[in-house]
């Protein structure tokens, strides 16, 4: 029995006392709130042990305080019923002087620490958490045992010096851990398997009873540290291996026991303690509920690694405590150098606020508490506060534990490599877009790119990223490591490096490789196609024969019968005509796209040669329009098919490449579309069957949107013509027009109309603003007048369409007016004589109409009034 | 890619998607990726009353194989544009086909 009244059994006879926490345990600090019960219930076959034993390693971690009461009885603890046995810490703190100078004596005689070569070299890149995955780690066993079985000797000695001598013992296990940076020879051992250690040696001597101690076990509050182990984790792995373990189970319920029971401080934490509002010891208990329960055998870490060197200072009286603070949570200083007195002392001291010697998380702002009796002392504000902040960092600890469960599973190497398989898959899969740069993106996705372009804003990036990909990939990865990780960026240029070559070489092997995007098996009619990322899988992709090209397929008769009598074959035909066209103009207006940087005087030669091969190409193309545009087949004026070119426009495709076309040839090739169109204009669909018959007053619809197209698409780029043109070729047009075609017919379609105004307002204007006219071309305009007048004016009561009561005859009163301009007074007498029924009818009608209608029709019979001189308001 | 391409032009328009199951979905069309699958937003169910179920799905995915009408706003589409896509498409596959 020692003069402190605990057995002095040895501590591997004594065992783990139940309720102490395994140092691979992992304090949790919620986990104990749905366990406290069934913990208790374990505990009842440790009854026995726990009131032999002294019990006194339960106080070691104050958070398991709670559970006092239910260990110990629930009696309020009062100086009498507390015995004084057990006040370690007073007795000790009278010779915590020597316990410092011996320390330092121990540290300053401590021979350079032992390397344990073989076993650190062999595994130097240990993460710590290699032992989560084996939880009968049978080793750790052996190496507990060792570890005791060398050094019993401290513990034979009487109490007090065994104590000092523990503590002295502890810095030399720390600095062999220090000095070797990693102790890898101690495995870790589950929880479950100390404990079972532990208690099949206590089992063996039965300590001396402490019976007392139950009651007095005071409902200590919780130690701040205590609550830190949490952080271990995250620091602890990656700087050493697992560490010591079982030794420190030893040694705290012995050290860390000793403190707590000040005699001075005991009664007062019995009285006040209890009744506190405020009661700390909830939140701490749980993490020891948690340490107990959890499997977690990497803890070892919960080593005592700082020690009363802290006391070198001199600053707190009870030199014990400290080491209770510092050992569960000291960590850090695990990975740190040589246990130089001084070097310790200061990261003590800076650690002390904290907890762990980690400077994260908030502290509290008030006094450092290291010992229970600080916190006893301190106001009820101060405890409360400092209470609190006790239990945002157990939080916030048992958070981060909770995150960092699997950190380091990955190596940066491991995060590489799976980079680059990705990219590189990536690359396959895309096939390597930047072979043919932003031309194949505009191949791809040609309607969205272009869509994009003339509707504006695109909400995507137009040129998706799909080429720059990689490249973008591999500068946000190279940021990360120049910005993350300083002390690595070597080893991150490697990786950036490596990785850059391995796309390099990923895009240069999907060059190389043939695509296999399809395959063909024997006998089958169609191909099986392999989908990826950017071609989802075609259907069947049945290959053509060289030469179809339409002759073979199934001639579908138009479900729409043209009234004209081309056969089934010339309407294939034509349409395939008005394909090339379109073909030839896409390819120019992509050649346009490709036009060299315009040429300067000093342009460089190869901007030179470039500017003539793209001249050279774009004239083929030219030719080729031509070509595919038919327009120099002869005219033969009896064939019965019309010429290709009219055939073109007679299908809206056709028409709507005349504007396009327009685009791109020259001005005399326009002439001489604008000359074909003119000898033809009564053989155009649009004119010859847009003629209103006494059967069919109405055009069709289709007829009229023909008509509507045609006046849309093919007029504006001829009236754009004439509108510039000279008399003569105005005079030519207007000649053709007389003789080649049917007058009766053009002037009552709408577009063979629209198309005779045109060319007399023209004549008109160009008589109008320059007086000096050649009188020859004059007079041969006016003949050429004359002789259109005189073709009219028998159709003059039919060349309007439809009734009166449709609107659309604007363009009828635009050439009475252009005609009416041009008119002699006998012939305006003569125009009005054949229009005076529509005139008056329209007058009569817009009466019956609304105010607007009715002014607009007027307005458009005014056109034609006025220009003889006249007014619709005249004949009111 | 022609649909792919197209539909992307169509990204904030109001569709109407008419699926195999004869549902019809109207909604703004958020996204479309290459398989032709859908998101919409502010989706209403065009015959509510035969599916009710629906009738509170602000906002779905649709995978594109079950679709089978997309109706689309006529304003949206340039379809002189779209002819020359088609061409495009059509001569490329042309091109791949002889080739291939």
């Amino acid at each position: 029995m020692s003069f402190f009244g605990f057995d002095t059994s040895l501590p591997r006879d004594r065992g783990h006392q139940t309720k102490a926490p395994g140092f691979g345990a992992v304090p949790d600090a919620f986990a104990g709130l749905s366990s406290r019960r069934t913990v208790d219930d374990d505990d009842d076959d440790a009854i026995d042990f726990e009131d032999t034993y002294d019990g006194l390693g339960d106080r070691l971690d104050e958070t398991d305080d709670a559970f006092n009461d239910d260990t110990f009885g629930s009696e309020p603890a009062s100086q009498q019923n507390v015995g004084k046995d057990f006040d370690f810490a007073g007795q000790t703190s009278k010779i915590a002087n020597t316990l410092q100078e011996e320390h330092m004596l121990f540290q300053a005689r401590q021979p350079p620490p032992r390397m344990e070569p073989a076993r650190q070299a062999a595994r130097p890149a240990r993460t710590g958490y290699e032992n989560y995955a084996k939880t009968d780690y049978i080793p750790q066993l052996e190496a507990s045992a060792n570890i005791w079985g060398i050094q019993p000797k401290h513990h034979i000695q009487p109490q007090q010096t065994q104590q000092s001598q523990q503590i002295q013992h502890q810095p030399h296990q720390r600095q062999e851990s220090q000095g070797t940076s990693a102790t890898p020879a101690r495995k870790m051992m589950s929880l479950e398997e100390v404990e079972a250690m532990m208690r099949a040696q206590s089992k063996k001597p039965g300590p001396p009873a402490q019976a007392p101690q139950p009651a007095q076990a005071p409902p200590v509050p919780p130690h701040p540290q205590h609550q830190m182990p949490p952080q271990q984790h995250v620091h602890y792995p990656s700087q050493q291996g697992p560490p010591t373990g079982p030794p420190q189970i030893l040694q705290r319920p012995q050290q860390q026991t000793a403190p707590r029971s000040s005699p001075a401080s005991r009664p007062q934490g019995h009285a006040e303690l209890p009744g506190h509002a405020v009661q700390p010891p909830s939140i701490p208990q749980h993490p020891t509920i948690l340490q107990r329960q959890r499997p977690a055998p990497s803890e070892p870490v919960a080593q005592t690694q700082r020690h009363p060197p802290a006391q070198a200072a001199g600053q707190r009286p009870p030199s014990q405590p400290r080491q209770i603070l510092q050992n569960p949570n000291r960590l850090s200083g695990q990975g740190q150098p040589i246990s130089q007195a001084a070097q310790r002392q200061a990261e003590y001291q800076r650690a002390l606020p904290v907890g762990p010697g980690h400077n994260r998380g908030p502290s509290l702002q008030g006094p450092v508490v290291t010992h229970p009796e600080q916190l006893l002392n301190l106001t009820e504000e101060e405890r409360a506060a400092f209470l609190i902040e006790d239990a945002k960092r157990a939080k916030r600890n048992h958070k981060i534990h909770m995150l960092s469960k699997d950190n380091g599973l990955m190596t940066p190497q491991d995060k590489n490599f799976i980079t680059r398989i990705q990219l590189q898959q990536l690359m396959a899969a895309t096939g390597g877009l930047e072979e043919h740069g932003p031309e194949a993106a505009l191949a791809e996705d040609f309607y969205y790119q272009v869509y994009t372009q003339i509707r504006g804003a695109p909400r995507q990036t137009p040129h998706q990223p799909t080429s720059q990909f990689a490249q973008t990939y591999i500068f946000q990865t190279g940021g990360r490591y120049g910005v993350g990780g300083r002390k690595h960026q070597r080893g991150g240029d490697n990786h950036m490096q490596r990785m850059e070559q391995q796309v390099q070489r990923a895009v240069e092997a999907a060059k190389a490789k043939p695509k296999g995007k399809q395959l063909v098996i024997e006998g089958s009619l169609g191909k099986i196609s392999f989908s990826n990322a950017k071609t989802p899988k075609p259907l069947l992709n049945i290959k053509r024969p060289e030469s179809t090209d339409g002759f073979h397929a199934t001639a579908r008769r138009p479900s729409r019968v043209h009234l004209h009598d081309s056969s089934v074959f010339d309407r294939k035909g034509t349409l395939r005509n008005i394909e090339r066209v379109y073909s030839t103009l896409m390819l120019m207006e992509d050649h346009e796209r490709l036009m060299p940087p315009p040429l300067h005087a000093d342009s460089d030669p190869a901007t030179i040669q470039r500017h003539l091969e793209w001249q050279t190409k774009i004239q083929g193309l030219h030719e080729q329009l031509w070509q595919d545009l038919k327009i120099m087949e002869p005219i033969n004026p009896n064939s019965l098919t019309p010429h290709p070119f009219i055939a073109m426009l007679s299908h809206p495709k056709g028409k709507k490449a005349i504007p396009r076309i327009f685009r791109q040839i020259d001005e005399q090739q326009r002439i001489t579309i604008l000359t074909m169109i003119v000898v033809h204009l009564d053989a155009l669909s649009v004119v010859a069957h847009a003629v209103p018959t006494p059967d069919e007053p109405n055009l069709s619809r289709a007829t009229r949107e023909e008509v509507e197209l045609f006046s849309h698409a093919v007029m504006p780029p001829l009236f754009a013509h004439i509108s510039e043109s000279p008399l003569n070729i105005v005079i030519g047009l207007l000649g053709l027009i007389l003789d080649r075609t049917n007058l009766q017919v053009v002037a009552r379609s709408k577009i063979g109309m629209s198309l005779l105004t045109m060319l007399i307002s023209r004549a008109e204007l160009l008589k109008q603003s320059t007086p000096e006219i050649n009188i020859v071309d004059w007079e041969q305009w006016t003949q050429l007048y004359n002789r259109l007048f005189d073709s009219v004016e028998p159709v003059l009561p039919f060349v309007f369409p439809g009734s009166v009561n449709d609107g659309d005859d604007v363009y009828v009163w635009q050439f009475l007016a252009a005609m009416g301009v041009g008119a002699s007074p006998e012939q305006q007498q003569r125009l009005v004589l054949g229009v005076k029924d529509r005139v008056m009818e329209t007058v009569a009608v817009s009466k019956a109409l609304p105010a607007e209608i009715a002014s607009v029709r007027l307005g458009h019979v005014n056109l034609f009034m006025r220009a003889i001189g006249l007014d619709v308001e005249l004949l009111g | 890619m022609l649909f792919f391409s197209f539909f992307k032009t169509l990204v904030d328009h109001e569709v109407t998607v008419e699926l195999k199951n004869e549902i019809s979905l109207r909604g703004t069309l958020k996204s479309v990726d290459q398989y032709l699958n859908i998101k919409l937003d502010d989706v209403s169910v065009v015959e509510d009353v035969r599916w009710p179920h629906l009738s509170s799905t602000r906002n779905m995915f649709i995978r594109g194989s079950v679709v089978r009408y997309v109706h689309l706003p006529a304003a949206a589409v340039d379809t002189a544009l779209l002819e020359d896509a088609t061409r495009r498409e059509a001569a490329s596959a042309a091109a791949k086909a002889k080739q291939g």
